[in-house]
């Protein structure tokens, strides 16, 4: 056996870049990444365990930020630029194949990684056809521990839905949707503006994060979301099983 | 004024010739590979409930018998992410020589995170433990302690700590490890050697603190005594259980030998999880600092190691046969 040089932690920011974020969304979503580095600066415990990656998707998608130490002194942000349509099928490709990738090299490099998280942030509904998303984030998601058939590296996903993200969709889009390790969704409640509801859910990654490297160093494992009750305003979390959409 | 009555129990003739003189120099931290950020940022917080919890306790004794005897390290230290979230240490260690000077009997146990009380679960695996395996050396062969009647014991004695110091009525197992559970392992260690030069060394382990034997002197120095965290071994052993929650079917008990160029070493995950297998970094690293024993404090230096992302408490015993 051999040794493990380090736990890490990996997150992605899986972000929708597609015509409708542009202006006010996008600069919201541009000062995320900034925003958690600075929150994680100042935690050392969890600095030394968070990698973090950026992948954003319209017609197509695009590993803007490889998993990375966020306190890399050498490390520079992208900064996003809005393009085209919203193909969920894409951004679940790539995501799958980013995190393939990603977590491959850090087993070779002797890492010991923690299942990723997904950060799935969306203003909108697919423009792509239903099966063809449905499919693809199967691909991300399944995995049969008994047979080893589907994704073993699957990650946990919480999607975050602001302005026109369909509520019905986004739900479909938590994973794990049940058992003790099951996930949640964020919606922009109805009313709020989008730029708001960005920076809210900004708030909730970041928590998310700081929450779950505390996890770990309280015997949990996995994502630690934040309660329900402690969420800021404009923003409600529901599990996959809440019918509260008509 | 000398005692002129009869020694001590336990005690017997030291030979002050091989006494190691403490080595008078600063003792700085040790690093093995990248010692990551925390180890230098962290500012430690104290833990506000508990004043008498000590972040770090150290032990560098000689335990003589008639012929040869044992020289024992031991060091118990905090480690980064409870001194940043200002929680207490959570590990223990506690050892006693029995009243025959036969037998060292030896405990490590590690308080789960997820209990915000461990602490006290695992003193009590410690010291009641101890006490317990001692009696029941004054009945039974070392070889056929009688673990399960042990454990259930000081699963007992945590519930009822549990109940006297937090007001629980009829608490279920469960409800009492949420609020503290501890890892245990337990090594019983023939003081003075057989004619061929061996220990007898009797181990049990419930959890994931380790036992090992070290070989300096081998190529693969490390040999583990017991199941260790995602890997195969001598025997298996549950890696989640704890006191209170003893399974009912414990692993067998560990019977070895302790030879004169061996040094045996108890550990807790925090670390048991950076070494590994024993095969890289920090396997030579200890096994290069514990090929003799060291002065305590850099015993104690030794086992806190900085090494990126492991930030978990840190307590080994380390007993190194005299000839």
């Amino acid at each position: 056996m051999s040794e493990d040089k380090a736990k890490l932690l990996p997150f992605y920011l899986l972000l929708d870049v597609s015509w409708s974020m542009d202006g006010k969304n996008l600069l919201e979503a541009n000062d995320i990444m900034p925003t958690l580095v600075d929150a994680i600066a100042q935690n050392p415990i969890l600095g030394d365990k968070v990698r973090f990656g950026l992948v954003d998707f319209s017609d197509d998608a695009r590993v803007q930020l490889p998993l990375c130490d966020l306190l890399d002194p050498n490390l520079a942000l992208p900064g996003l630029a809005a393009r085209g349509g919203t193909s969920y099928a894409e951004a679940f490709r790539t995501m799958r194949k980013q995190i393939e990738h990603d977590v491959l090299q850090l087993k070779a490099d002797n890492y010991s990684v923690h299942r990723p998280a997904v950060f799935f942030l969306s203003d909108g509904g697919p423009t792509d056809e239903e099966q063809e998303w449905r499919s693809a984030f199967a691909e991300l998601t399944e995995y049969d521990r008994q047979t080893g058939a589907g994704f073993a590296m699957y990650p946990n996903v919480i999607p975050f839905g602001v302005a026109n993200a369909d509520p019905h969709i986004m739900q479909q889009l938590i994973h794990p949707s049940v058992g003790n390790k099951q996930m949640r969704m964020f919606m922009m409640d109805k009313g709020n503006n989008a730029p708001d509801a960005i920076r809210a859910m900004a708030e909730i990654l970041i928590s998310s994060v700081l929450n779950s490297g505390m996890g770990v160093a309280n015997g949990a494992s996995g994502v630690v979301l934040p309660d329900p009750s402690q969420l800021p305003a404009g923003v409600t979390s529901f599990s996959a099983d809440d019918d509260d959409f008509l | 004024m000398r005692d002129s009555q009869a020694e001590p129990r336990g005690r017997h003739a030291v030979d002050t010739a091989l006494v190691p003189v403490a080595e008078r120099h600063p003792v700085a931290p040790e690093t093995v590979g990248e010692p990551g950020r925390a180890a230098t940022t962290v500012v430690p917080l104290p833990d506000e409930r508990l004043l008498s919890r000590h972040d770090v306790v150290l032990d560098g004794v000689r335990i003589a018998g008639r012929s040869g005897g044992l020289e024992l390290r031991a060091a118990s230290a905090r480690g980064l992410s409870h001194q940043y979230y200002g929680k207490v240490r959570q590990d223990e260690f506690a050892y006693l020589v029995t009243r025959d000077g036969r037998w060292l009997v030896a405990a490590v146990a590690d308080g789960l995170s997820s209990g915000p009380d461990s602490h006290r679960a695992a003193e009590i695996v410690c010291r009641s433990g101890c006490v317990l395996v001692e009696r029941q050396l004054g009945e039974h062969d070392a070889a056929v302690l009688d673990w399960p009647t042990l454990f259930g014991h000081l699963a007992n004695a945590v519930i009822a700590d549990a109940c006297r110091e937090f007001g629980l009525v009829d608490p279920t197992v469960a409800e009492v490890a949420e609020r503290m559970a501890a890892t245990a392992l337990f090594a019983v260690v023939a003081i003075e050697p057989a004619p061929t030069g061996e220990r007898a060394v009797h181990l049990m382990s419930l959890g994931d603190t380790s036992a090992w034997l070290l070989c300096p002197d081998r190529l693969a120095p490390w040999e583990a005594l017991q199941d260790v965290k995602n890997a195969g071994s001598t025997v298996a052993s549950s890696a989640t259980a704890a006191v209170p929650a003893v399974p009912y079917q414990l692993a067998p008990a560990v019977a070895t030998s302790l030879s004169p160029d061996q040094v045996l070493v108890l550990m807790s995950d925090g670390v048991g999880d950076p070494l590994g297998g024993g095969t890289g970094e920090v396997g030579a690293f200890l096994a290069e600092a514990w090929r003799t024993p060291p002065d305590p404090l850099t015993f104690a230096a030794q086992v806190g190691f900085r090494r990126r992302s492991y930030d978990d408490d840190r307590t080994v015993i380390a007993v190194w046969p005299l000839p």
